[in-house]
């Protein structure tokens, strides 16, 4: 067997922030383990402020690790990297570029425009966005946005794609729909994905694994292994099981915050 | 309607049988004519007919107050010569020193647009690099909210005994005027930037330069030509006093002389060229602002 690329390693991290008084510092993560193999799909659930923005934000390398090491197939990372992609919750489109030049960017930005170029085309008529190449950004739906954003992170091929609640804002129809195209683009690139979101339905439809954190500090509770083929029924009891115990889990983790308070 | 006008001028008696031309004539045919050319368009368009609709009344408004003012003065003296010359002689007065207007009207373009693109220049420059760095706004910051609140014509005086030219002079005033909103608003525009603009950028592996000038640039465009255009409408004000006061050429300078001579006629004529050349160069502006700014929500098309 090949050794793929792809492989995020986390390593006891713990992440503090300085608050804003200066006096006082925040425990965003605290020992966080993770292992994620290259091509898997894992999810991360927990309520808003658990910190599960910040992890992925130390493994797209926009953050630092107060303690412990985060390691990007055998290589810690430091800094940002286009192996390591990000698809934002949403506005993080480029306003003055149009859709085609928005997608075109990382591929200008690593030199690789010239040879690239009708891949920008491909990655545009496969999100159904052909008529909207040379729109701007302000035009387009809210869902679409978020294809070109899914889209331009894409482009530059990277080993693993990071998505920090891309579909959070959108309506649940749409939302179900950029679902099955992630799953679709997955299946067709093999990168490694982890996605964040507080959307329960959203990790288990999606993910082959599951991570629930609990908020201050942020720690993970719990780790889920889920083997339903795809595409998956959101109405099965398989689902709904999973469902239970994940939301059993959450409230678990805010009683657990509660007493933690006291 | 100009065609009733045109006639209130032809036929009512004069005051003291002052001497006329045509070119007022003319001037009200033209504009009958071009108003009349609108309307046969919008039989072919709606959207000009639409257009002309709404805008009927003022060119209605427009051509009566004409009518209203030769009354006043040419007709009836309730407005007195010298100070209140009828239509008709602003128009000969304007149409006698034509050349001399259009040298006028060049030179003061020159001093403009080297005032305003030094100044607008150099307002980037500090503006975009105090934006990006904390050291650079730690020194700029103090220097543009001392100098900033200054109204760049206060230099004046000093400049007129300084300088070595006043032509230079006069462009080191209308830089500095165009200098202070260029500074400020580049700079806030890219203190404004998102913060998820430059990661993204980061994460799909631009360096330093094309964070500058593919990510920095562009967004902070908005702001940068917000502050071009008040810095166009400082300049112009500076523009006028410098050439009122000390440089000898140029539109300002020429209302000055013809005041002189005690030529209201030519005086009025000065500002109404004034009025048209500074609408030309504002309007040049925001052509060029909405080409670059097409992108912006607001502007389709």
């Amino acid at each position: 067997m090949t050794k793929r690329a792809g492989h995020i390693s986390i390593q006891n991290v713990t992440k503090i922030f300085a608050r804003a008084d200066l006096n006082s510092t925040l425990v965003a993560l605290e020992n966080v383990n993770m292992e994620i193999q290259p091509a898997e799909f894992v999810s991360i659930v927990g309520t808003s402020g658990c910190g599960k923005s910040t992890l992925l934000r130390i493994i797209a390398g926009l953050e630092s690790v107060t303690f412990g090491q985060a390691y990007c197939d055998g290589e810690v990372i430091a800094g940002a990297n286009p192996k390591r992609g990000l698809v934002f919750q949403e506005h993080s489109l480029f306003p003055w570029l149009s859709v085609r030049d928005n997608i075109a960017f990382g591929l200008r930005a690593t030199g690789r425009y010239k040879s690239g170029a009708d891949m920008v085309d491909r990655l545009i008529s496969r999100v159904d966005l052909s008529e909207f190449a040379d729109s701007y950004p302000h035009q387009l739906s809210g869902g679409m946005r978020q294809r070109v954003s899914l889209v331009r992170a894409l482009v530059v091929s990277p080993d693993v794609l990071l998505l920090d609640e891309p579909l959070g804002a959108l309506d649940s129809f749409t939302r179900m729909n950029i679902q099955d195209e992630l799953l679709k683009l997955w299946n067709e690139h093999k990168n490694t994905m982890i996605l964040i979101t507080h959307d329960v339905d959203e990790a288990i439809y999606l993910s082959q694994r599951i991570y629930i954190m609990s908020p201050r500090p942020g720690r993970i509770v719990k780790e889920i292994p889920l083997r339903m083929s795809y595409p998956r029924n959101r109405g099965s009891s398989e689902f709904t099981v999973v469902r239970n115990e994940i939301l059993r889990r959450l409230d678990f983790a805010k009683e657990e915050q509660e007493e933690y308070n006291l | 309607m100009a065609v009733i006008v045109t006639m209130q001028y032809k036929i009512t008696p004069n005051l003291n049988n002052a001497a006329t031309t045509d070119i007022y004539t003319g001037f009200i045919l033209l504009m009958g004519l071009i108003v009349l050319v609108k309307f046969i368009r919008s039989l072919f368009s709606k959207k000009s007919f639409e257009n002309l609709l709404e805008k009927a009344p003022l060119y209605t408004a427009g051509l009566l107050l004409f009518a209203l003012y030769d009354y006043a003065t040419l007709k009836t003296g309730i407005l007195p010569l010298p100070y209140f010359p009828w239509p008709d002689r602003i128009l000969n007065g304007i149409y006698e020193d034509w050349a001399l207007l259009l040298d006028c009207i060049k030179n003061s373009l020159i001093l403009l647009f080297s005032g305003y693109f030094a100044g607008a220049a150099v307002g980037l420059l500090t503006g975009l690099s105090a934006g990006l760095s904390r050291r650079v706004r730690y020194w700029v910051l103090p220097l543009v909210q001392i100098l900033g609140p200054i109204p760049s014509t206060t230099w004046l005086p000093i400049i007129l005994i300084a300088a070595a030219s006043l032509f230079g002079g006069s462009v080191f005033l209308i830089a500095l005027g165009v200098w202070y909103p260029v500074t400020m608003t580049s700079m806030q525009g890219v203190l404004n930037i998102p913060k998820a603009n430059f990661e993204a950028a980061r994460i799909l592996g631009a360096g330093r330069a094309r964070l500058l000038f593919k990510v920095a640039l562009p967004a902070t465009m908005p702001n940068i030509f917000q502050g071009l255009t008040q810095g166009m409408s400082v300049a112009c004000t500076a523009l006028m006093v410098a050439e009122m006061m000390g440089v000898e050429s140029g539109l300002g300078w020429y209302i000055n002389w013809q005041r002189g001579w005690a030529e209201f006629a030519k005086m009025y004529g000065a500002v109404i060229v004034i009025c048209i050349t500074f609408s030309v160069v504002n309007f040049l502006l925001s052509l060029i602002k909405r080409r670059v700014l097409r992108w912006q929500e607001g502007h389709w098309n």
